[in-house]
């Protein structure tokens, strides 16, 4: 099913594409598209992992590596994801937990998880997704790697990571045979480095007032293109989006975002599809400008001594370390975008993320952006109840439309 | 060295009590079980541990004994979101969070036992006793006789002649969480001088008790009342805070750190060797303890055991030993639901 879905989606938005019909997404979701395809082919070798994992260096390695919540998302977006939540519950499963992992435990439950070579589990960002990795290992019969990925940079850390990242490398070639090509790495960094320079790019032209970017061009960029990271289409991808976002800005064409307000969207987008977005666009000319994972919190890497570089970005994300930590990040994108207000989904089941949406509330209450935490489970649609939802972003706008503007 | 330097609590059974202790304070477990108004939403969510809520509702209400500081470990993400909304609860107190690996690997050990560095640095910061190997081994000794004297008292227990049975031991435990390591040491010998109370009459079903958080005494009570006898239990509250340190020689920090990380472990801590190892440690243990069922009891939106429990329940389903999974929120009030659920499991397997 999984195959013949990637493969459909695929063979359509290339026809699209060739079609005359391209856009900076449709660019993207035909990679993720191939991704999908490629772990599903039967023929490659792939490894489920941790969000953090470092995925240009797997793909150095000829592994197609792919976190596991991906798997959740894409089946929230295809509608079809209640079936693979029950399967895992029936196992006794609580239903407190993610949706992102109780799907994806459901799928391999029912045997739509292709079969890893190896896993690679993270203990950022949370510890639900390392235990889902550690059944997963066990489900399939597979080896584990665990990367311990410490609180902050200091160079003890960033030394201990970068290690445990050589480790992994000699993890991968006694299971799949392969040695490293420093050649490949080399490139493979190059490559990276292009990307999120693009990326920055892209992130700075969003910020333009008004901002070039709609609430869905660039909903789940940040998290998901670091699966692509080391290769040319990384690259291609982003700057599709630039030469996209250049062009709009040169050209005046803000279409619906050219809005009243601008919101940042904190943790991770609704993946399944609902009507809020295109609400907040088209009645309240209002648009989700930044998400909290679209920005790029480490410095380029060394191609000549890429772990210690890895391992800072491994660090970087904002979902480690302290919230207090986290609550300066969203501040910085706050400014940085001129943000009216901001949403938070509170995913049900996320202790990591949504735990402390009262400290991410007062965080940015000091800096007088409001925030409007939702109770949503990102992944169930079952749980969904939209016209509930609306009457509680229609209210956000009507206060927000109260406020005097927080940026001259 | 002077002894008298003050209190640091703790919340998390993986905290080095030793290495506080060495620095000359008392280490003091902020259990959670104390009555205090429901705050904690202001800061953390609802679908938050009630462990941490509840620890956190003691500092929010001011519960707490004067803590020269707080020791956080990096045992989950709840725990982590603690440390976050206790700095913003406590503001400008002492406070630390010591990062804990997952997997006891050679290079995670070391990674650990440089944390450990790192908290003695904070310790002395915090006016404590420069810590050096012999006053660290001599903690470390301290804890483990407190180890020894808890084998004994369990086997007290097991025996029926503990007065007050498991409930009197779960006391035991939490005072022994709050107590310097001398106090606890006489109170404990003490405890097992008590004249024996061997009680007459049916014994109870043998049950293993696993989980996380089960500090009240009255919760023990209950078991036994509904019928069973619990030989031996693997709780963060319970036997978990107190197993023993291998000292042998050498660097005392990492024999502690490697103590820890290797010490039963609760779900957050697995072998990567051994992918889903917990059921089948789980039901090691209770055949060891010649139990006949098993009781898992862990609180509400626990992740770590959320995850692993589907593979204990499999692990017991194949060893033919019953499983009976209750779900707490660190009080007592809804106790009396899980009676009944007790009761008929029991009676299942007399």
């Amino acid at each position: 099913m999984m195959k013949e879905y990637f493969t459909d989606l695929e063979e359509g938005i290339q026809g699209a594409i060739r079609g005359g019909n391209s856009s900076p997404k449709k660019f993207y979701t035909l990679e993720l598209a191939r991704l999908g395809r490629r772990l599903y082919s039967g023929t490659d070798a792939i490894a489920w992992c941790g969000i953090t994992a470092p995925f240009d260096l797997l793909n150095a390695m000829g592994v197609t590596s792919c976190f596991v919540e991906f798997i959740g998302a894409m089946l929230a977006s295809t509608g079809v994801v209640g079936s693979f939540i029950e399967e895992t519950d029936h196992t006794g499963y609580s239903s407190d937990a993610c949706s992102y992992h109780r799907s994806v435990s459901g799928a391999a439950i029912k045997g739509m998880m292709p079969v890893p070579e190896f896993l690679i589990g993270t203990t950022n960002p949370c510890s639900g997704g390392l235990a889902v990795l550690e059944n997963l290992a066990c489900r399939f019969g597979k080896e584990l790697f665990v990367l311990h990925i410490p609180q902050n940079d200091s160079a003890g850390n960033v030394r201990f990571l970068a290690d445990q990242m050589r480790e992994m490398v000699a993890f991968v070639s006694r299971i799949t045979g392969r040695k490293l090509d420093n050649d490949l790495l080399r490139k493979t960094v190059e490559n990276s480095n292009r990307a999120c320079g693009i990326m920055r790019e892209i992130f700075a032209l969003a910020r333009h007032v008004p901002s070039p970017a709609a609430s869905r061009d660039l909903s789940n960029f940040g998290i998901v293109m670091a699966l692509f990271l080391g290769g040319e289409q990384a690259v291609a991808i982003a700057g599709a989006y630039r030469d996209e976002f250049r062009r709009r800005i040169d050209a005046g064409d803000y279409g619906k975002s050219g809005g009243k307000f601008r919101l940042l969207w904190i943790q991770n987008r609704i993946q399944f599809r609902h009507g809020l977005e295109k609400m907040l666009e088209e009645e309240y000319g209002t648009s989700i400008i930044v998400d909290e994972l679209n920005d790029i919190t480490w410095d380029d890497i060394d191609p000549e001594n890429p772990y210690d570089g890895f391992a800072r970005r491994s660090i970087s994300i904002p979902f480690n370390g302290t919230m207090a930590r986290r609550v300066e990040h969203l501040k910085k994108l706050a400014r940085e975008y001129r943000i009216d207000g901001a949403v938070n989904p509170c995913n049900w089941g996320c202790r990591q993320g949504t735990g402390a949406r009262g400290l991410i509330e007062n965080g940015l209450k000091e800096i007088g952006v409001p925030v409007l935490n939702l109770e949503v489970d990102c992944v169930d649609s079952r749980k969904f109840t939209e016209g509930q939802f609306r009457t509680r972003l229609e209210a956000f706008m009507e206060m927000l439309a109260t406020r005097p503007p927080l940026w001259r | 060295m002077n002894r008298n330097k003050g209190v640091i609590g703790f919340a998390c059974a993986y905290t080095p009590l030793p290495l506080i202790h060495a620095a000359g304070f008392q280490p003091y477990r902020v259990l959670p079980n104390v009555d205090c108004p429901d705050q904690a939403g202001h800061l953390l969510h609802d679908n938050l541990c009630p462990h941490v809520k509840r620890v956190l509702d003691r500092a929010m209400s001011g519960l707490l004994p004067d803590l020269k500081g707080m020791v956080f470990m990096n045992s989950c993400d709840s725990m982590r979101r603690l440390y976050d909304a206790w700095k913003a609860a406590r503001v400008g107190r002492n406070v630390v969070l010591v990062d804990l690996p997952a997997v006891a690997t050679d290079s995670s050990i070391k990674f650990f036992r440089d944390e450990l560095e790192g908290l003695s640095r904070t310790l002395e910061r915090w006016d404590g006793a420069v810590i050096d190997e012999a006053s660290l081994a001599g903690s470390i000794g301290l804890y483990n006789r407190i180890s020894a004297l808890f084998t004994e008292l369990r086997g007290k227990a097991n025996r029926s002649a503990l007065k007050g049975d498991s409930a009197k031991l779960q006391e035991a435990y939490n005072r022994a969480s709050i107590s310097s390591p001398e106090d606890c040491i006489d109170f404990l010998e003490a405890l097992l001088k008590e004249d024996a109370d061997i009680q007459q009459g049916e014994a109870g079903v043998p049950v293993y008790l696993f989980g996380n958080m089960l500090p009240e005494p009255e919760a023990f009570a209950l078991f036994e009342s509904c019928g069973a006898r619990i030989v031996s239990d693997d709780l963060c509250t319970g036997s978990r805070l107190f197993s023993a340190i291998e000292t042998g020689g050498g660097d005392m920090l990492l024999n502690l750190a490697r103590g820890i990380l290797e010490r039963p472990a609760c779900a957050r801590t697995f072998s990567a060797e051994r992918p889903g190892s917990l059921g089948d440690d789980v039901a090691a243990a209770a055949k060891k303890t010649g139990a006949r069922g098993v009781i898992g009891y862990t609180a509400k939106f626990c992740d770590p055991y959320i995850a692993r429990l589907p593979g204990v329940r499999e692990s017991l389903k194949r060893e033919g030993i019953p499983l009976l999974l209750l779900e707490g929120d660190c009080t007592l009030r809804s106790i009396g639901q899980h009676k009944t659920r007790i009761q008929a499991f029991v009676e299942m397997m007399r």
